[in-house]
């Protein structure tokens, strides 16, 4: 890693913010950004393309996000991701280190220290910011068992009740009574709601 | 609260606001069983009088069962009033035709069966009572129909007298409890009514509260926004005209320009995360969580007295030694305990490190790192605690001790 320089995949939707970032990161003697993208799937077509060291991806991006992203990509090739965001929704750091991703930062960070974050990751640490644990370790607990977790998800796009039962091999009778205390621990009246509430909160 | 997008920072914990809550859906129940329970009370009392006065088993049968149909057919005109729009003129006809039929009838037989107006009355002006009518209306109506009602009684005591129907010992109670039926009724509702205005009201409010919360933080994160944009915008001027005469005054503007818009951005995050916090309990479980997503096998213990730990003190320390865990990954165990031992809370966090010495030592990150565990220490010293750090072979474990306080220590 000391000789050859680190190569870097950005992806941002926000022009702005990636083009500046590139080119402070390109200042950097070490670091090479060999691609800039502006969504998810260019970033997973570009990364399987040029294999680079590190993704540098941007939580919020339309189609896939940074989590979806590096998830992809650590089907398929070794490059280590970083994800960047400007506000970490709930959940969000748990389902990034379940994907395996090395690195998240939030964008306040100066490129500086995106810098160093990026040797580190390249040099095999994994690096997550003090400012974005501590917001993920002060959420609020989820107060739902995981099998009313997996009723909510299994229901997510509008599937029947008889259709998450079968899913999960239980009695149809059973699903509703789930349901009905999903509803009442979260104070809401429907399952729409109630999933709305859960995807919000980052627990499905 | 639903629907929020990832662009707006974290809401304040609002108050939740909950539709009609179990009270007032167990009320409603006590209040229409209340009214259903004087009308079989009103079926009772005429049959036992009228029996008493001579009427055979077949006919007092009839009244019975009659006026058992008839307490029925009033429960849907009842649901009809507890769901109502809320429109006074939404009077659903339909659900509301079969009851007043119902009643006419069973009036029209109790009448053909006692003789006593009354009886053929009482039954349609106590449905009517139930429909849903404009305040002032019913107000009228109750009124019209008790007048009515004690008229009837008056004319049928003529009857009683004349000695056409012989109740004369159960005539009182029999027509003071059906002139006295209607107003019963209207005074339940009455009630039910109030209930729901006040249970409207306490949702109102919490939503009022929630709202006014969310005004204040806009108001303070306008407020501090404001003046740090303003701030900035002068230190860019200045540093536009010095950039000539004195570049390194310029610089030094542009520096502070640059810490500006970081204190802008911490007091912004310091704004939306202040109603932010959580059991002690819940963020060594969502430690627990981070850990186990990042592969490693993370345990908690947390004694049954820890609640009363001070979360301003271990909230930090948990959150510092998680993010430290994390970050220098490599473990594959970890276990957060957090007890009271005597007159001590203690925290511990231990992880398994890597036999070898981390190949390439990650390089220390230039402002943030490094501080955590000496800021640890300083806090834990600001409340006469310790920390301790042992550095085993194998194992990196932290200990937080901190001094029961005393108003918790009984």
């Amino acid at each position: 890693m000391t000789d050859a320089k680190i190569r870097v995949l950005i992806a941002d939707d926000e022009g702005m913010i990636r083009s500046a970032l590139a080119a402070l990161l390109r200042l950097e003697g070490d670091i090479d950004v060999i691609a800039e993208c502006s969504d998810g799937e260019q970033a997973v077509a570009e990364a399987e393309r040029l294999l680079p060291d590190i993704c540098l991806l941007d939580l919020e991006m339309p189609g896939l996000d940074g989590v979806e992203v590096a998830e992809r990509l650590r089907r398929t090739i070794s490059a280590r991701c970083v994800i960047v965001t400007r506000h970490a929704r709930p959940g969000v750091l748990r389902r990034a280190l379940a994907a395996g991703v090395a690195g998240f930062l939030p964008k306040s960070r100066e490129a500086g220290e995106v810098a160093a974050v990026i040797r580190q990751v390249a040099a095999g640490a994994r690096y997550i910011d003090p400012e974005i644990a501590a917001d993920a370790l002060s959420d609020e607990r989820c107060p739902l068992t995981n099998r009313e977790l997996d009723v909510l998800r299994l229901g997510q796009h509008g599937e029947t009740t008889a259709q998450i039962a079968r899913a999960l091999s239980l009695a149809p009778g059973t699903v509703r009574n789930h349901i009905s205390i999903v509803l009442t621990k979260l104070h809401v009246d429907t399952r729409q709601q109630a999933v709305l509430m859960a995807r919000e909160r980052g627990w499905i | 609260m639903v629907g929020v997008t990832s662009e707006t920072a974290h809401e304040p914990r609002s108050l939740p606001v909950e539709s009609t809550s179990r009270g007032v859906r167990v009320t409603w129940w006590y209040t229409a069983s209340a009214i259903v329970f004087f009308e079989l009370i009103l079926v009772l009392t005429w049959t036992a009088t009228l029996v008493q006065g001579g009427l055979r088993t077949g006919p007092a049968l009839a009244l019975m069962v009659g006026g058992v149909i008839w307490c029925a057919s009033t429960l849907p005109i009842l649901l009809a009033y507890r769901h109502r729009s809320g429109e006074p003129a939404a009077v659903q006809w339909r659900t509301v035709l079969l009851p007043v039929l119902t009643s006419v009838a069973y009036g029209v037989l109790a009448f053909s069966l006692s003789g006593l107006w009354l009886l053929l009355v009482v039954p349609l002006a106590q449905a009517l009572q139930l429909l849903d009518w404009p305040r002032t209306i019913r107000m009228r109506m109750v009124l019209g129909v008790t007048a009515l009602l004690v008229c009837l009684w008056v004319l049928d005591a003529n009857a009683v007298v004349a000695g056409s129907v012989d109740i004369a010992s159960g005539y009182f109670p029999v027509g003071f409890i059906s002139a006295a039926l209607p107003v019963m009724t209207v005074l339940s509702l009455w009630w039910w009514d109030v209930l729901i205005a006040l249970d409207r009201a306490r949702v109102s409010e919490a939503r009022l509260a929630a709202t006014q919360e969310r005004l204040s933080v806009a108001t303070d994160v306008h407020d501090l926004q404001g003046h740090h944009l303003q701030v900035i915008a002068l230190q860019l001027e200045l540093t536009e005209r010095l950039l000539r005469s004195d570049p390194d005054a310029a610089l030094e503007q542009l520096r502070a320009a640059r810490v500006s818009v970081d204190e802008a951005r911490q007091g912004t995050r310091d704004l939306a995360t202040r109603f932010r916090s959580v059991p002690l309990r819940d963020e060594l479980a969502n430690a627990r969580d981070l850990l186990r997503a990042a592969g490693i096998a993370a345990e908690t213990v947390v004694g049954a007295d820890a609640h009363g730990a001070p979360a301003s003190v271990f909230g930090p320390v948990i959150r510092e030694t998680t993010t430290n865990v994390l970050r220098h990954g490599g473990g594959r165990h970890s276990t957060l305990r957090l007890e009271r031992v005597g007159e001590l809370w203690r925290y511990e966090i231990s992880n398994d490190t890597d036999a070898a010495p981390a190949s390439p030592t990650p390089a220390p990150l230039p402002s943030r790192e490094g501080t955590g565990l000496d800021g640890l220490a300083r806090r834990a010293e600001e409340v006469g605690g310790a920390v301790e750090i042992v550095r085993g072979e194998t194992e990196f474990t932290v200990i937080v001790t901190v001094p029961v306080a005393e108003d918790t220590a009984r």
